[in-house]
């Protein structure tokens, strides 16, 4: 071992051994030189007696040298060295390997960042991440399975006084707050934490301290704040901001401390700007919410994050939660009868991941995400095939320069090292040529996937290095495989014999399997691509019973002032005319909810029909006159609402399609009568069916929905005001915004946005699949065709003599580029093939991602296998065109 | 190129020849090959082919050092030195040699 160390110190400063060493020999020769003179020699005498008796100088210099060699560091210097002049000897195969191995790479990399983020990395500072979780709730619903991540504050109580499992539990909420006074007000994301919850992590405030529990109070916390380090620094100059005084909604709060920097405590997106007590949010808001959040079990708003004991395994923690759970689900029962039983409901709470994409219901996106995590490896796969396949190809061209090396006396396995140290060469460009792939494409990906949150640097992002390297060594054994295995069966003696036309072509059938897989794993990224197209293409077809296109969502938020309902209604109302006056607005309508935000329901009651329990959620929309109008929703019968329905009229509603038919089967709902709220409320008036709308989420299937004339039924629920414009909803956007909050009394203030944003991100999961099944699946196919195109290529010049042959018996060029062509198709048809199957195996998995769209679409199916016939077609006409050139003449003069 | 009265010498004892020398004092290549020969009476002849190879393999297994120094008359030489681990060695390698001796004599003068 020692001695090993010092053969490498001396490796490199072998060239100075090299000259002491001589040095040392001439002293020595000096000496004896002396030694004769003193016996009498004459000078050249001695000279002559000295080198006689010193022997042969080189062979001590060369066994020295030797020991000072390491041969394996020595063997893999030339071998880089060779590789890399080999390289450069074919640029044009160097490139293309490089490129087909960095985006194989790249992809990989990039979407791990993607993966990393959204579901892996630990969040800064936590201690022992391990051991650290968020409880989710699971229970059933009319057999229906539900996970929420939304936790009563009550509940919390409940969890953290019933289990023994856990050294700490936290709860928390994200939300966004105004912060700041008059114009500087601005919403920010805010984080309301339990005093516990910094206790989870390994952080010291940069700034004064965290919450005291003293500070974290039912039924009021204190009014403290922490700030985040980046606000800290932007908007306070990283001054001395203890005692200060901010406005975080509408809470007076005094800063106590800031957060070091780069925390971000469990915040998904983006870093919350300040924290503050849970118990000062909630109890600082106003009616019902903030005066018995922690009695109740009405309002579930927050996270609880608990910190497992050591040595209490996560089974035995989820079987402790889960009897505190339904504990606590008996204590919920007892103030609402409707509740399930325990033993129907069968409660369950579990500790899993922190992040909800990694948690036991990570939703469409996270899994759709995953699916293209798998398709960035099978890209590396099919680059990998082509790699190698390239690789195969030169080592058959050199096949008689190899047997030549091994009768010369080359070992195999040096040989074998070689080639491989070639293949490790390139997987390292390609790791470089990857980086820059992620670095690039990988920012447009977290754009796409998590919006801009934390650094989104690749290079300096030690986690997706290592993943990147750690591909790009797979890439090198899988690609550096290939011509170990098949390249070095070489017979010597056959080999040295044969000339270049005996013998040289044969198909290599390990070439054609990888070819074969190449195809195969192309079709079935294309169906896949094919099958979310499709997909994105219904989703974007679905009439979602309203028309986004142009519309404008206006939020009032009245930032915790404290207003009577008629103030709220009158506000209302103002809002509205004020912007049915601005110019460029077609219409208008004052709302209660917003699709796909926010949804409301009460119980409904018909006359002859026992229970509308278990015919499904009932929920409502408020609207002002315009309400259908402006929504560009359609009435199918009877009317919508007219300026004639007022609080003084009597009381109507228009009903959804489907809850026309789920209410009044045999009947036409027109004219029925509905009680809203209770049986004992007088009848509501079924004057109007419209069309059915998505509302809670756009794979919805015939929702139940019922419309009430605002001014009739709680005016001041309507938070919002819809407006439908002439132009571009996004341009005019501000316009509006600054028209409107004049309008607004005191701190509160208005949000604009086009309702096409909510829309979009509806439309997400389908999108974002179809983008990268497409982007990779075209991907797979130019490295698919590419690889096709090498071996016909490749196949047609090493066939030159015996297609010489062919013509010069009288073969025509149709005969010879059927020749050549039905081989590419044929590698083509067995790739669709078997491509096929695996994607009939996948498709059981993959189609509860898709919308509206079998997965086993033939059409899709069809499509894709006829492009690759066609692609096959194409890569394998070129070299097809080059074999009817063919000169028999000169062919088979040559070699 | 190889003189007429060289003995050839066991295997392994010029590692302990060269040990025992540099274990007296500090020495050249050269001085270690004249030491050898003088204290041999020109019985052991050490050939500079092993002599240098020799020394660079012993200095890799930290058995000696290697220092240039000045020699009496102002030359630059490389001097070795025995380190703590060859004299460790040369005793291990002695004890062998002189088992070795015993053994032979034995075998060649049976008592």
């Amino acid at each position: 071992m020692r001695e090993w160390l010092a053969r490498i110190v001396d490796w490199f400063r072998r060239d100075r051994l090299d000259a002491e060493l001589r040095e040392e020999l001439a002293f020595h020769r000096t000496q004896l030189e002396r030694d004769a003179r003193a016996t009498g020699d004459d000078a050249l005498d001695a000279h002559w007696v000295a080198r006689r008796r010193l022997g042969n100088v080189t062979r001590v210099r060369e066994e020295s040298r030797d020991r000072w060699s390491v041969p394996w560091f020595d063997h893999l210097q030339q071998d880089v060295r060779y590789a890399i002049r080999g390289l450069r000897r074919s640029p044009g195969f160097a490139l293309s390997a490089i490129i087909t191995l960095g985006l194989g790479i790249g992809a990989n990399a990039a979407m791990f960042g993607v993966i990393d983020r959204l579901m892996l990395r630990p969040h800064a500072y936590l201690r022992e991440p391990g051991r650290v979780h968020r409880v989710y709730l699971q229970y059933k619903e009319r057999d229906r399975q539900i996970t929420r991540e939304s936790i009563e504050y009550t509940r919390y109580l409940d969890l953290r006084r019933g289990t023994t499992s856990f050294s700490a539990t936290a709860a928390y909420a994200h939300g966004a707050q105004a912060i700041g006074i008059g114009e500087a007000a601005r919403e920010r994301p805010i984080a309301a934490v339990s005093a516990s919850f910094f206790g989870f992590f390994d952080a010291r405030p940069a700034l004064g301290r965290f919450f005291l529990a003293a500070e974290d109070t039912t039924p009021v916390g204190a009014s403290v704040a922490v700030l985040d380090y980046g606000v800290w620094k932007s908007d306070f100059g990283g001054r001395n901001v203890l005692g200060e005084p901010i406005q975080v909604g509408n809470i007076k709060a005094t800063i106590i401390g800031v957060a070091p920097r780069g925390f971000t405590g469990v915040a998904e997106e983006k870093a919350p700007a300040v924290y503050i007590p849970i118990t000062a949010y909630a109890g600082n808001l106003p009616g019902e919410d903030g005066k018995n959040y922690f009695i109740h079990y009405y309002w579930g708003w927050m996270n609880v994050m608990v910190r497992r004991k050591a040595g209490v395994s996560l089974a035995a923690a989820n079987a402790d939660l889960t009897n505190a759970y339904a504990r606590s689900w008996n204590a919920e029962r007892g103030e609402n009868r409707s509740l399930e039983a325990v033993s129907e409901a069968r409660p369950r709470a579990v500790a899993s991941s922190l992040r909800s994409a990694a948690g036991p219901d990570p939703g469409l996106e996270a899994r759709t995400l995953v699916w293209v995590s798998g398709v960035a490896v099978v890209v590396l796969l099919i680059a990998c095939a082509n790699v190698a396949n390239l690789f195969l190809a030169r080592a058959l061209r050199r096949r008689r320069e190899l047997a030549l090396r091994v009768a010369l006396g080359v070992s195999r396995r040096r040989l074998a090292a070689q080639s491989f140290t070639e293949t490790v060469v390139l997987s390292l460009f390609g790791f470089a040529a990857g980086v820059a792939v992620a670095q690039w494409g990988g920012a447009v990906l977290r754009r796409l996937f998590i919006g801009e949150t934390g650094s989104t640097d690749v290079v300096t992002d030690g986690r997706t290095l290592v993943v990147a390297s750690a591909a790009s060594l797979a890439a090198a054994i899988l690609t550096g495989l290939a011509p170990v295995f098949f390249g070095l069966r070489a017979d010597v003696a056959s080999m040295l014999k044969s000339g270049l036309r005996e013998g040289t072509y044969q198909r290599s059938r390990a070439r054609g399997a990888l070819l074969v897989a190449q195809g195969a794993l192309s079709m079935v990224l294309l169906v896949g691509a094919g099958l979310f197209v499709r997909s994105l293409e219904h989703v974007r077809d679905k009439r979602m019973g309203f028309d986004a296109d142009r519309l404008l969502i206006v939020r009032r938020n009245l930032r915790g002032a404290d207003m009577s309902d008629s103030a709220q209604a009158q506000l209302g109302r103002r809002l509205l005319a004020t912007a049915q006056s601005i110019p460029g607005v077609e219409s208008a309508a004052w709302i209660s909810s917003v699709p796909f935000w926010t949804t409301s329901a009460v119980g409904v009651f018909v006359p002859g029909v026992p229970s509308t329990r278990g015919l499904g959620l009932m929920t409502y929309q408020q609207g002002s006159t315009d309400y259908f109008r402006t929504m560009g929703t359609r009435i199918v019968r009877g009317r919508g609402f007219t300026a004639d329905d007022r609080v003084t009229s009597p009381r109507v509603a228009v009903v959804s399609e489907s809850m026309a038919r789920v209410l009044w089967p045999n009947a036409t709902a027109i004219g029925q009568c509905m009680r809203v709220g209770a049986d004992t409320m007088p009848c509501t008036t079924v004057v109007g069916v419209a069309e059915d709308v998505a509302h809670v989420s756009l794979a919805e299937e015939a929702p139940n929905r019922y419309y009430l004339p605002i001014e009739q039924f709680r005016p001041a629920a309507g938070y919002a005001v819809m407006l439908r414009m002439r132009g571009d909803p996004a341009a005019s956007a501000e316009r509006v915004r600054a028209a409107l909050q004049p309008v607004m009394p005191g701190q509160t203030y208005v949000t604009v946005r086009p309702l096409s944003e909510v829309v979009d991100g509806e439309r997400r999961s389908w999108r974002v699949g179809a983008t990268m099944f497409v982007a990779f699946g075209v991907l797979a196919l130019v490295v698919a065709a590419v690889g096709l195109y090498g071996v016909v290529a490749y196949n047609v010049a090493q066939r030159m003599q015996e297609l010489g042959v062919r013509v010069a018996l009288g073969a025509q060029t149709p005969d010879v580029v059927r020749l050549i062509v039905g081989q590419g198709v044929r590698f083509a048809l067995a790739g669709v093939t078997l491509g096929t199957v695996l994607a009939l195996f996948a498709a059981r998995w993959v189609q509860p991602l898709l919308y509206a769209q079998s997965a086993t679409d033939v059409r899709v199916f069809g499509i894709v296998g006829g492009v690759l016939v066609v692609v096959a077609i194409v890569a394998s006409g070129l070299p097809a065109r080059r074999a009817t050139r063919v000169d028999p003449n000169t062919v088979l003069r040559a070699d | 190129m190889t003189p007429a009265n060289k003995r050839d010498l066991l295997p392994g004892t010029l590692d302990m020849l060269i040990l025992g020398t540099v274990a007296v004092q500090s020495m050249h290549g050269y001085g270690i090959a004249q030491h050898i020969q003088r204290l041999s009476r020109d019985v052991l002849r050490i050939e500079e082919g092993s002599l240098y190879p020799a020394l660079q393999r012993m200095r890799q297994k930290g058995w000696i050092k290697a220092q240039w120094g000045q020699t009496p008359n102002n030359q630059r030489a490389r001097y070795y030195t025995i380190t703590p681990l060859g004299q460790r060695q040369l005793g291990l390698q002695e004890a062998g040699f002189a088992e070795l001796m015993d053994a032979i004599a034995r075998v060649m003068r049976p008592a």
